[in-house]
């Protein structure tokens, strides 16, 4: 009877969810011909697929809780001066769809794909080529940007806009995107508590992710390339950045990674290869870095004015044109327990770890932060004899700035 | 003789006569907070009246650096005219937009316009305050920073 009356139940509730579940096709030869019609004619739950081929309409503008999906890429463009595509209702799925072609406009933010004011979106596996801003989220909160491939042909231009642009917005969660010839590949504004991990950022105009005000963030397992310089983090609290390879930041003022005006974040087991400078630091508190590794960078690590508590430990640093360059007055830093490939001390009690302290700053990297020019003697007889001379007796170095326990081997 | 004594000195001295110097997008770092400046609509310079160029990437970082520096030690202020991307107007003379509706590098939501009615039109679409050069300091002063406007 209990069982009968639950069957009962279960199929009152059940029955209209099943009646809903339909799926709209779209193409030349289908019910609906334009993805308009078959937007106006959808309800709550239903799915619009759209086979291969080329579809220009005006901006469509998804307003209830459907996914939209592609198959074998069809391709959506929009006139000129107008999106692509803008979901304008919570619980909506984009998926498949190859969106190109959007012209750069000075007035207006025009974006690819647009989330406007709503929750609980899926951006999946889309082709975004040679769109001004790919993907735009604005108070958007609770979404999924997950294996889109984002490129603008723009490398030069500069009026480009950013690949993932978010502004307003939290628990949004960027994934295994490659993004490519964008202003910025990702920019995060007044955006918090997002995860962004897995994507390939290179060759982008401006930098690879860039952070602006937001707040509990992290980021890991991204790979950072060839960017006009790699990431920064400007403006923010509590920001976690993970596992991410920084390289090939190459150019007069170009870097890895800037830190500008950061609280309490975390730096562990990043890589830093072939940057002008790995780490560029202003204004930043209670900052810990671990296990990372600095290699074949022009500066590893340049700390400006402004900067307390940060604390160094368990990183490489290996073959570094410069390790460490202080610019201003420096507080209450530690460096202890980091492998350098200059340490030039010895271990007699075998410990594994160095029984002379080491100094990471050279003399002549304050020659060079008041004399840039001065870098041209870089691997001169005198420059070596210099900072010999200073690392025996040290007078200008600061004399809190050493490695007290430089290990002998570098960390795996 | 005396042409070339003269030739020489009015080298010498137009060498340090303060001259505006383009902005080079995407090249450039902003002198206040080191983000490559790449808005050509939001750019803004100071040149000291000894001939140095200062470049900004948002009107915000060049309020708060002539702030930070003292501004009687600069000649020139310049800013980025938004209706006329990549061109630079004097700033002292501008009129300025702070609106919801038009985001800036920096988070202060602040435009510069070369001639008022334009910034009238752009107040029109998309809303916000209209404030002068000056009008700007005092706000600056009054808030310490400019910056988001939370």
């Amino acid at each position: 009877m209990i069982n009968a009356r639950f069957a009962l139940l279960c199929f009152l509730f059940l029955a209209p969810a099943f009646a809903r579940a339909r799926t709209l096709e779209v193409c030349a030869s289908c019910a609906y011909n334009t993805i308009q019609q078959a937007l106006d004619a959808s309800r709550d739950g239903d799915r619009v697929l759209v086979k291969a081929g080329t579809y220009k309409e005006p901006t469509l503008r998804i307003t209830k809780k459907i996914a939209l999906t592609g198959e074998n890429y069809p391709i959506l463009e929009a006139p000129k001066g107008q999106e692509i595509l803008v979901i304008d209702a919570d619980g909506v799925t984009v998926e498949g769809l190859q969106l190109q072609n959007l012209a750069p406009h000075y007035l207006k933010d025009l974006a690819a794909i647009r989330v406007h004011r709503k929750g609980f979106f899926r951006i999946l596996n889309n082709r975004l080529i040679n769109t001004f801003f790919a993907i735009y989220l604005e108070y958007a909160h609770d979404g999924e940007v997950i294996g889109n491939t984002i490129t603008g042909t723009a490398v030069n231009e500069l009026s480009s806009g950013n690949g993932v642009h978010g502004w307003y917005g939290e628990y949004v969660c960027i994934e295994n995107n490659t993004i490519k010839g964008h202003r910025d590949g990702i920019y995060l504004e007044f955006m918090h508590f997002c995860s962004i991990s897995g994507n390939h950022s290179e060759a982008n105009v401006r930098y690879g992710l860039h952070f602006m005000f937001s707040n509990d963030d992290h980021y890991a397992n991204n790979i950072f390339r060839k960017n006009g310089a790699g990431v920064a983090v400007m403006f923010g609290k509590r920001i976690g950045m993970t596992d991410n390879l920084f390289d090939y930041n190459w150019g007069r003022s170009a870097y890895g990674l800037l830190l500008k005006e950061i609280y309490d974040a975390k730096i562990e087991r990043n890589r830093f290869v072939q940057n002008t400078i790995g780490i560029h630091i202003e204004g930043a508190s209670r900052v810990a870095y671990r296990q990372n590794t600095f290699q074949r960078n022009g500066w590893a690590v340049k700390i400006a004015g402004g900067c307390l508590d940060h604390d160094f430990s368990q990183n490489n640093f290996l073959s570094n044109a410069m390790d460490f360059v202080l610019n201003g007055r420096v507080n209450s830093n530690t460096f202890d327990g980091n492998y350098w490939s200059e340490y030039t001390g010895y271990d007699l009690d075998r410990n594994g770890l160095g029984d002379v302290p080491h100094r990471p700053v050279k003399l002549f990297s304050y020659i060079v932060t008041r004399t840039p020019e001065s870098i041209i003697l870089l691997r001169s007889l005198f420059i070596d004899l210099m900072n010999f001379s200073e690392k025996v007796s040290p007078v200008f170095t600061p004399a809190g700035i050493l490695d007290q326990q430089p290990l002998m081997h570098p960390i795996s | 003789m005396k042409n070339a004594l003269f030739l020489l000195t009015w080298l010498l001295l137009s060498g340090c006569k303060p001259t505006p110097k383009p902005i080079e997008y995407g090249a450039d770092v902003c002198a206040f907070c080191q983000m490559t400046i790449v808005d050509r609509q939001h750019g803004a310079e100071v040149v000291t009246k000894k001939g140095r160029v200062y470049k900004f990437d948002a009107i915000e970082c060049m309020v708060n650096y002539v702030a930070q520096q003292g501004s009687e030690s600069f000649a020139l202020f310049l800013t980025n005219d938004y209706m006329q991307p990549g061109a630079l107007t004097d700033a002292t003379a501008a009129t300025y937009l702070i609106s919801r509706g038009v985001p800036s590098p920096m988070g202060a939501f602040l435009s510069g316009f070369g001639n008022e009615p334009d910034a009238r039109t752009v107040q029109t679409a998309k809303g916000g305050d209209l404030f002068s050069w000056s009008a700007l300091q005092d706000m600056r002063q009054k808030k310490g920073f400019l910056g988001p406007a939370e």
